[in-house]
């Protein structure tokens, strides 16, 4: 047995390490989250399958809502109300699937931890894992999307594959963190204040009006641009068509902005996460 | 009053150490639980919560060496679940150190924490992954897990459908297979047959024997008179006594 003790709030898998439960000493996120990489990788695997082994058309289901929204809101802005977009179809491609996932980590937000609740009442693990389990395995699903997405504008848009793509993986990376960032406070309010269930369609269809998923940031005008991009989301979309729908290297202030405002929204989401996880377990 | 005899046990490591551990549970009178309410109670400038202390553990110090087997016992109320929730980190103490050593297994109210909606095999792959056991170490087990909790094809059936004791049965399972240090048991020898029971002391035995450190809480004084050399008498979130299982639970015999 080691003799050093190795001080943490939660059970480490390390067999021979020590437990301190106490306020002051605890091991950084990332290395917590390691150690319950076995936990990670069992309720992504679950996730996925419970959302899939059960229907015939599996991962059909999962595309065909955004290629609907696509249609329709291609059909809308190209024939109702024209909109002065080249490839409007592209421009919606670009940046609906990113929406897309955003938009479903905020609305589970507000159940993934009541969802494992009896689990938390009888183990004790760090509750961050549930919302990265949540994040992974829509990730699966969103890298799947691009891939299509990627397929389609190269192959009808760009007609060749334009350089300011190898952005792609800095993005997602950003998206991430952004959507990780947002989700825990999200989670942890909703814990303690069942209004946030009821509010959060309400604020993600806000969201949607006010972030650039149907019509480019350039239709802002420009005395309300920055107040704009200083939605986070709406500047993440910026990037987006910027890269995948344009084709061009995006302004470098615009890429340096949303890099610190998703890494400030992830740390700062930690921190009001990890201040009420203890309790989580008493109140749910 | 409070005696502290130290039982016979050879001292090694600790594997469970409380140091003046305090732990307060409220009860609230009122409770804010909407935005709305907390926006008026604000700006009336009415308090959000009103609440008094309901129970509590207080100052409570616990060292359990490693390989020792310890029971609880106590009235209702008294604080024995409270402890085993601390021990096994599921609550935060208001105030004091929980130390412990080793990877930990908990039955508390019967279950370990099964979610009603998944079937028993994804509950006890899911509890295997928390308790960080590989794909590999579990496929080993998983056989063994089910065989122990004899339930036939309900294991392919959501947990929602088992009656008590098979929830019990697979809870006790599962625990006792991720092979733990530290085993912490709340009561499940209440639920279950007579031979569910025999075969559950039975491995708590086993645990023991090999080197297992064991902290039960139990009513059923008689099923684990034999097991634990040591027992620990809580009330009123205070120890009353501490001592050879015997004298203990003499002494809590005669006072109740």
């Amino acid at each position: 047995m080691s003799a050093t003790p190795s001080p943490s709030r939660a059970v480490p898998t390390d067999r021979s390490g020590l437990r301190l439960i106490s306020s002051s000493t605890r091991r950084p996120p990332l290395r917590e989250v390691w150690a319950y990489r076995e936990l990670l990788r069992s309720l992504v695997v679950r996730n996925l399958k419970v959302k899939y082994q059960r229907s015939v058309l599996g991962f059909v289901w999962t595309l065909l809502n955004p290629i609907l929204t696509i249609t329709v809101l291609t059909v809308v802005f190209t024939y109702f109300i024209k909109i002065r977009v080249d490839h409007y179809w592209a421009f919606v491609f670009s940046g609906y699937f990113v929406w897309n996932f955003i938009l479903q980590m905020l609305s589970s937000a507000t159940y993934m931890l009541a969802e494992h609740a009896p689990l938390r009442r009888s183990v004790a693990f760090p509750s961050v894992v549930l919302v990265l389990a949540t994040a992974a395995s829509r990730m699966v699903e969103f890298l799947i999307e691009m891939v299509i997405a990627l397929l389609l504008l190269a192959i009808f848009h760009h007609h060749g594959l334009p350089a300011p793509l190898i952005l792609l993986p800095l993005l997602i990376l950003l998206q991430l963190l952004l959507a990780i960032g947002l989700t825990m406070p999200i989670a942890t309010l909703s814990v303690f204040y069942s209004d946030v269930q009821h509010a959060m369609p309400i604020v993600l269809l806000m969201l949607f009006y006010l972030s650039p998923v149907f019509y480019p940031a350039s239709l802002v005008p420009e005395s309300l641009r920055t107040l704009y991009l200083l939605n986070p989301i709406a500047a993440l979309l910026t990037l987006y068509h910027d890269v995948l729908y344009a084709g061009q290297w995006p302004p470098a202030w615009l890429f340096a902005s949303v890099s610190l405002t998703a890494v400030l929204v992830c740390v700062l989401g930690y921190a009001i996460f990890d201040r009420y996880n203890a309790l989580f377990a008493e109140i749910l | 009053m409070r005696s502290s005899l130290k039982s016979s046990k050879p001292s090694g490591h600790p594997a469970v150490v409380c140091r003046s551990v305090t732990k307060r549970f409220y009860h609230y009178d009122h409770r804010t639980t909407s935005l709305r309410e907390r926006f008026i109670r604000t700006v009336l400038r009415r308090p959000l919560h009103v609440r008094h202390a309901e129970f509590s553990l207080e100052d409570f110090d616990l060292e359990v060496e490693a390989g020792e087997a310890v029971a609880l016992i106590g009235p209702n109320g008294s604080g024995k679940s409270t402890v085993l929730r601390l021990i096994a980190g599921i609550y935060a103490p208001t105030q004091g150190v929980v130390e412990t050593r080793g990877r930990i297994a908990a039955i508390i109210e019967l279950g370990v924490g099964f979610n009603p909606e998944l079937t028993g095999a994804e509950n006890v792959r899911l509890y295997a992954a928390v308790m960080g056991l590989s794909r590999v170490e579990l496929a080993a087990r998983f056989d063994e897990i089910v065989a122990f909790a004899d339930l036939g094809h309900f294991i392919d059936e959501p947990v929602k459908y088992y009656s008590s004791g098979m929830q019990a049965r697979l809870a006790f399972s599962v625990a006792v297979c991720v092979d733990p240090d530290i085993l912490l048991v709340d009561e499940v020898l209440a639920v279950g047959d007579q031979e569910f029971r025999r075969r559950c002391v039975e491995r708590l035995e086993a645990f023991h024997a090999r080197g297992g450190t064991l902290l039960v809480v139990t009513h059923d004084l008689e099923s684990v008179a034999s097991l634990c050399s040591r027992a620990v008498w809580v009330e009123h979130g205070r120890i009353r006594a501490d001592g050879p299982g015997h004298e203990v639970l003499a002494a809590y015999q005669a006072s109740a």
